[in-house]
């Protein structure tokens, strides 16, 4: 609980890395948004039919625009709107379904840019002081290629879990039992027992990388392979705490995602109430992002509160951006 | 008004239950005696030939999963030539093999699955008997064969043929007596079985159409339903006790037997089907459909315990179709119908036998008012086409699908207001009702369906024919447009008018389409033949739009506005012009649609506001609709600004969620 909450005082003592976070989402999600609107533009051109849609929803348009689409523009489907947009992206997740071409290349440009930026960010909650640009990028440029090795092994990692494990429970062991159940209710609670399996799975994975690259970062190590030995002891040994510390983040995650669905807006009006709407969006994809940021603020404090002194911590380096722990070390021996 | 009844069957009384024993050990004698009639013209007031006629015993075997049966048939040489053979249909062996008609058809669909290793069917005919008049009988067993009329596949056995040695006149009945064996399929089809869960359609040797050119007797194919002459059926059914049976039909007795199972019997006149089905499980549920002009209706629901909740739903919609139809095109003559709720993955949803038929239901189920209910009235509309009327499906099933889903979504329409698009999540599981997209009669309609596939065969190619994975486009989604194309055209009374003349003039005597087009024409007093040469005989597309709409200041001070209006397809129809201008007058042309363009002038004081090609929306057939109409101050930067903002939103969310494998 008290890295819980010292992961909010950390978050909250850097508002520019959410702003940050938040800004990368904007300007990488922006250009396909302005592809997509003029898919939607052009195909509207100077129908009346535009009228409806800009009112509300024109969903005879709507049709017959995703049956001409192709690419890009076979994404516009009503599953954008609302709440509905985020129980898609969480069941595509667990589903195991392939993203479109384009999607997938903005995931692949976006997760690149968090792996940049990971370094500056884990660095600044670890030392707890303002850093300012030059520091954060320093730091971040500093641990990229560290965090990209990581980053590969993670990627392979998550692409067994998908391309191996996930077909295997979802596509051979779920079918073969549950082909002959005749009971919808027990193939519904065979297959959200299989989320929680396959969804553990996916968290211990993501619990130990998180703390490899705190790792990296904290103790200034160049090893990614011995990053993440590193974090497979740590996540042992303290078990219980990074799992409670993580069933808290959980929780925070499904508040958030509870909030939503109850205030998510709809696409009945156009107009103001619009982009009322999609204010409401962006403050739910800021809150998304700080709890992102939760996670590994506060996984940075529970590391530093249990490992974090001088025996564990890299050589420290003289020259800035020295490690947080040699940073530590100096500080206290003062 | 009726109420909802759960019952429970009570054990029968001891002497009521031998009182049953001796009426069955007579009926059953009465049926396999060798009193054989010549001549077995329907008794006064039969509503159809009655011509193939079935007595049939059939017994589960739950252990095995087999059926084992034997049948009476008498039937009437109802064509104008003799004939010196019987064919008969033997659909489950279309998952005898691999290699049959229907799973070789099936392989080119996008959702084909290979039967599991334990899903095969089989049907085994191991005898066959005449009757004949003098009270001999002759084995003809030996000489059945297996052919394959549609595409001489030798490895298809799902029709079979039995020479006579003898020719059968116009006019006379013959009494055949078939034994068979059957292996009840994994779900397949609207049959099989899943757990305890038995759905048993298509599983008798079921005698084909002898029409004056010959034996009507398609194989089975994946995009077809089935065609078949109208009789009398009386059914006994054996099951282990503990299950519940409901089939077509009226329950006449039921006979607990001392092997632990129960016999039960059921009898229907007039339909050209029978079909049951068996599950301890189900919840026994009972209501009686009452309308000031129309007889009564008990209706048995069949629930699957899991949907209990349901009930209602599934009794609104029979009752809005029962009352429905009943008024606009003719009453249900049966009294009774059971629908039945099917188990989860028994692929049994949305089937219609006579008087029995089967809707569909989700665990999870959604505010939207698609299922069950679009599924129950869809199925019970069946009845008046399939079930009476009964249309070949094999080489026209758009009389009987395209027909039903026009009037279906009309009802539903009517009948329940609020629909709402919905879709499914996790695995299909989680439904999400999307308040904002009103679930329309055109969705009803399947227009989305049509659209992608607009020119996918042509509707007078026999159905058996058609592209496997469009077919039901054509069958269901183009005939519904074209027919609620016409409705607009002609207007509902006229319209109404058209369909209850067609039920009341054709019920049990297996129209063409031909004779619906020539109803249509009569009915509405004029020649729609143009019509039909288009939507029926032709795959050709509509699509009208507008060209160009100019309005320009003239130095008089007035406006004049040029309207180019175009014919992008190749099919036509008369469509309106109609051109708004700014201070809100109108102007309607009515344009045949015949020539590629039509160009309008006006010259007003006012600048025109917007343009409009079929602004009613009469020809629903025109999928392309966006390009309808043209205005001076379009709107679509608005609109398209708005939706890619929701959608950007969307993709935020995706992000963020990818965000985790950091």
């Amino acid at each position: 609980m008290r890295s819980f909450s010292e992961g909010w005082a950390r978050l909250r003592s850097a508002p520019a890395l959410l702003v940050g976070v938040y800004a990368m989402t904007v300007v990488l999600a922006l250009p396909l948004a302005i592809t997509m609107r003029g898919l939607l533009q052009a195909h509207l051109g100077a129908s009346l039919a535009a009228e409806g849609a800009a009112n509300g929803v024109n969903y005879d348009w709507w049709q017959e625009f995703t049956s001409q689409a192709t690419g890009l523009g076979t994404t516009f489907s009503p599953t954008i709107i609302g709440f509905a947009a985020t129980l898609d992206n969480i069941s595509s997740v667990l589903d195991g379904q392939r993203e479109n071409a384009p999607i997938a290349g903005a995931l692949a440009l976006y997760l690149l840019a968090w792996t940049f930026l990971l370094g500056g960010i884990i660095d600044r909650y670890a030392r707890q002081r303002p850093i300012r640009a030059a520091g954060f990028f320093a730091a971040s440029g500093v641990h990229v290629f560290r965090l990209l090795r990581l980053a590969i092994v993670s990627g392979l990692v998550y692409w067994w879990l998908f391309a191996y494990v996930h077909p295997w429970l979802f596509l051979e062991w779920f079918a073969d039992r549950t082909r002959t159940m005749s009971v919808e209710r027990d193939v519904f609670f065979s297959r959200v027992v299989l989320y929680v399996l396959f969804g553990a799975l996916l968290v211990v994975v993501n619990v130990i990388f998180d703390y490899a690259k705190i790792r990296i970062v904290v103790e200034d190590r160049r090893s990614a392979l011995g990053a993440l030995s590193a974090a497979i002891r740590f996540v042992w040994r303290q078990r219980g705490r990074v799992a409670s510390l993580y069933a808290l983040n959980g929780l925070a995650f499904l508040i958030v995602i509870a909030v939503w669905a109850l205030v998510a807006p709809g696409a009945r009006a156009g107009g103001a109430a619009l982009w009322l709407g999609f204010l409401a969006t962006q403050l739910y994809v800021l809150a998304r992002l700080a709890l992102k940021l939760q996670f590994l603020a506060s996984e940075t404090a529970l590391f530093q509160s249990r490992l974090a002194h001088a025996s564990y911590a890299a050589t420290p380096v003289p020259a800035w951006p020295d490690s947080p722990s040699a940073e530590l070390i100096r500080t206290s021996s003062r | 008004m009726a109420a909802i009844i759960g019952k429970i069957r009570p054990v029968p009384d001891r002497r009521v239950v031998l009182f049953l024993a001796a009426v069955f050990a007579v009926g059953a004698i009465g049926t396999r005696g060798q009193s054989v009639q010549t001549n077995d013209t329907p008794e006064p007031g039969a509503r159809s030939p009655r011509n193939a006629n079935y007595d049939i015993d059939v017994r589960l075997d739950h252990a095995a999963r087999t059926l084992s049966g034997r049948q009476m048939i008498r039937w009437r040489n109802t064509s104008a030539k003799p004939t010196s053979e019987l064919q008969f249909h033997l659909y489950w062996n279309a998952w005898r093999n691999a290699d049959s008609t229907w799973l070789r058809e099936r392989k080119m669909t996008r959702s084909y699955t290979a039967p599991p290793r334990d899903g095969w069917g089989a049907m085994d005919v191991s005898s066959v008997r005449l009757h004949e008049p003098s009270g001999s009988t002759r084995d003809l067993t030996s000489h059945m064969h297996f052919i394959a009329p549609d595409d001489g596949n030798a490895l298809d056995r799902t029709v079979m043929a039995v020479p006579l040695g003898r020719s059968v006149e116009p006019n006379e009945t013959i009494q055949v007596e078939l034994a068979w064996t059957s292996t009840i399929p994994r779900p397949v089809a609207r049959t099989g079985y899943v757990e305890d869960f038995y759905f048993i359609a298509q599983w008798f040797p079921k005698l084909g159409v002898l029409e004056d050119s010959g034996w009507n007797t398609h194989q089975f194919h994946a995009p077809t339903e089935f065609y078949a002459d109208f009789g009398v059926y009386d059914v006994r059914i054996t099951v282990p006790s503990p299950f519940i049976v409901g089939a077509t039909g009226r329950r006449t007795a039921r006979m607990d037997n001392s092997d632990g199972t129960t016999t039960y019997r059921y009898h229907e006149e007039d339909v050209h089907d029978f079909a049951w089905t068996a599950s301890p499980d189900y919840i026994d549920l009972a209501r009686t459909f009452t309308h000031p002009t129309l007889p009564p209706v008990e209706i048995r629901v069949l629930l699957q315990p899991e949907h209990r909740g349901q009930a209602e739903r599934y009794f609104a919609a029979t009752e809005a179709v029962l009352k429905r139809y009943g008024e606009w095109f003719g009453p249900y003559p049966y009294g009774h119908a059971t629908v039945v709720d099917p188990a989860f993955q028994s692929q049994a949803d949305g089937m219609e036998y006579p008087t029995f038929f089967t809707g569909r239901a989700r665990y999870l189920p959604s505010r939207t008012r698609q299922t069950p209910e679009m599924t129950v009235a869809h199925e019970t509309g069946h009845q008046w086409w399939y079930g009476m009327v009964g249309t070949n499906e094999f080489e026209h099933a758009w009389m009987d699908e395209g027909i039903n889903t026009y009037l279906t979504a009309r009802v539903v329409d009517e009948a329940f207001t609020d629909n709402r698009w919905e879709l499914r999540y996790f695995g299909g599981h989680v439904p999400w009702s999307f308040p904002d997209i009103a679930f329309t009669r055109l969705d009803n309609d399947r227009m989305a369906g049509y659209r992608d596939n607009p020119e996918a065969d042509v509707q007078a190619t026999p159905t058996f024919r058609y592209w496997p994975s469009t077919a039901s486009t054509m069958s269901y989604n183009k005939t519904a447009l074209w027919l609620h194309t016409l409705e607009r055209h002609l207007g509902w009374p006229v319209m109404q008018r058209i369909m209850a003349t067609f039920f009341q003039r054709w019920a049990f005597k297996h129209p063409q389409p031909a004779d619906f087009f020539r109803i249509v024409n009569e009915v509405s007093g004029q020649d729609l033949t143009w019509f039909f040469d288009q939507v029926y005989r032709s795959s050709n597309t509509f699509d009208y739009g507008v060209q160009d709409l100019v309005s320009e200041r003239r130095d008089e001070g007035t406006y004049r506005t040029t309207v180019i209006v175009r014919r992008y397809g190749e099919a036509t129809f008369p469509v309106d012009v109609l051109t708004t201008f700014a201070d809100g007058h109108e102007i309607t042309e009515k344009w045949n649609g015949i020539d590629r363009r039509a160009i309008y002038v006006y010259d007003r004081t006012s600048r025109a506001a917007h343009v409009q090609v079929d602004s009613r929306r009469v020809l629903l057939l025109d999928t392309a609709y966006t390009n309808n109409s043209r205005t001076l101050e379009p709107r679509s930067g608005d609109a398209s600004l708005g939706w890619a903002a929701r959608w950007m939103g969307w993709l935020q969310d995706l992000m963020v969620t990818y965000a985790f494998f950091l």
